[in-house]
């Protein structure tokens, strides 16, 4: 009866426990399952919709404490030491200081200012990555209640609403947003995120100057080649990454990690 | 002496570069042509003996600002394998590429044809293109090796092959981007990067078939300077 009694107390404890982290993600993975993913600018020759694997993904975006707990682990990616190479002089520019937060840099928001270089070696340390455009896109294509966001009444309407208004000198927490479908929280709402393979948008202001494939320039014949010519937030998303440079460190710029599932 | 070397290579363990000491390291700067042939050309795959010169000068840390900092392997078309930091000390034009590219990446060649022409002999000499592929499948070490007889490249051309992480972060150091389409070619950005002899990027051009004096221009800087 006792050991009996105990397991209860324990499972109660938990259950409890369970409760109260409710707020806290942590660093909770969810399982997004294969699908696929609807590029908005595509060439001529590539297909419509691209397959995405099933994959895990942050639920919500790294916070402050995490980034800290991160440098003061590998002082190379410290604000004083990191190598303007591989973030530039931004570089979590809202923070205190090289160990410290500050007011402008809550603990449980999400970090920003960080660039492409930094966050991957955040991922790796975690055994995680970066999300591919394909995969972040495909998670977040989902609606609040239903599978695809495209057709949800009210869904494309909160995600605009985010792009109307400034944000806040301090973020809110990271998962403090309504959770998709999926289970992630403010992939919409809260900051741009980091995709592993960002570079991969081009656009660009002159074909010959640099890429070879003209329907992806903007404006022009980029917008004629696009998918869903209302959908905006993704117009501002390819804009968005096709501007990044792997060293950028910008505000509202943050990231969550991801990682394969293996068959 | 001895010291000093025992020091070079605590050194390089230190900085996990210990690996590059069996790399046969491709520099041009004071080694006699046959040394450097012995180095680099595709066709002389003799086991470097003797440090060569690029060890000698990796004493000193690299700058902040250096991409050799990159501390991924990268295999020539020689199936030799080394990090970036073993093309110190000379001169460098760098490209991104791949070997079944039919329109662009020919171009950019017969660019850095022309670039290397208009350079002072002594320039050309002591400097070195460096040609990464981003189609890490298809383009193997015997693949490009095949690439530099079509293309008929000298000794002076480096051609690597690396993993795909490898080659993306070199990418985004350089800002290149690119992707592959659905029929497995890659669209691209056309740049041409200058490094100095710390790795330092000094000069990029974005285009193709433009003037490539500006080019020329920052090689000769680049060497001229100590």
């Amino acid at each position: 009866m006792r050991p009996l009694l105990r397991s209860f107390a324990i499972a109660a404890l938990a259950l409890c426990a369970g409760v109260a982290r409710a707020e806290d993600l942590g660093e909770r993975m969810v399982r997004i399952p294969a699908g696929t993913y609807a590029p908005l600018i595509r060439g001529a020759d590539e297909a419509e919709r691209v397959p995405v694997a099933a994959f895990l993904l942050d639920a919500r975006p790294v916070t402050n404490a995490e980034f800290l707990e991160f440098v003061r682990a590998h002082p190379k990616w410290q604000r004083s030491r990191v190598s303007p190479l591989f973030a530039d002089h931004g570089y979590l520019g809202d923070w205190a200081g090289d160990l410290e937060l500050g007011a402008r840099a809550p603990a449980g928001a999400p970090v920003v200012r960080v660039s492409w270089f930094a966050a991957r070696a955040f991922a790796a340390v975690r055994g995680k990555r970066l999300p591919t455009t394909a995969e972040w896109e495909r998670a977040a294509a989902a609606g609040f209640t239903t599978a695809d966001g495209a057709t949800e009444p009210g869904f494309a309407a909160t995600v605009l609403a985010w792009y109307t208004k400034p944000s806040p000198t301090a973020l809110p927490a990271a998962g403090s947003g309504r959770a998709n479908s999926l289970g992630a929280h403010d992939l919409h709402g809260l900051v741009w995120e980091w995709v592993d393979d960002f570079n991969t948008a081009m656009v660009t202001g002159e074909s010959r100057g640099d890429t070879g494939l003209e329907r992806t320039l903007f404006c022009g014949a980029g917008a004629a080649g696009a998918r869903d010519l209302t959908n905006y937030p993704a117009f501002m998303r390819v804009g968005f990454r096709s501007s990044l440079r792997a060293n950028y460190a910008v505000p509202n710029l943050g990231f969550r990690c991801a990682q394969s599932i293996s068959p | 002496m001895k010291t000093q070397f025992a020091l070079v290579l605590s050194l390089l363990a230190a900085a996990g570069l210990a690996r590059a000491a069996d790399a046969p390291a491709c520099c041009a700067v004071e080694k006699p042509a046959a040394a450097k042939d012995a180095c680099c050309a595709a066709e002389a795959p003799k086991p470097a003996v003797a440090p060569c010169c690029a060890e000698e000068k990796a004493t000193a840390p690299l700058t902040a600002r250096s991409i050799y900092q990159l501390e991924s392997r990268f295999t020539d078309d020689a199936g030799r394998s080394a990090q970036l930091t073993s093309l110190r000390g000379q001169p460098v034009m760098l490209a991104m590429f791949f070997a079944s590219c039919e329109y662009a990446c020919p171009v950019l060649v017969s660019d850095i044809q022309r670039l290397r022409a208009e350079l002072p002999a002594a320039v050309r000499e002591k400097s070195r293109v460096v040609l990464v592929s981003f189609d890490t499948a298809r383009d193997t070490p015997a693949a490009l090796k095949a690439y530099r007889e079509r293309m008929k490249l000298d000794g002076a051309w480096t051609l690597l092959h690396g993993d795909a992480a490898s080659v993306q972060e070199l990418a985004m150091l350089l800002g290149v981007k690119y992707k592959q389409d659905a029929r497995g070619q890659f669209s691209h950005s056309n740049l041409i990067t200058v490094l100095n002899p710390e790795g330092e990027i000094t000069h990029q051009r974005a285009g193709l078939m433009g003037d490539v004096s500006e080019l020329a221009k920052a090689v000769v800087l680049v060497a001229a300077a100590k």
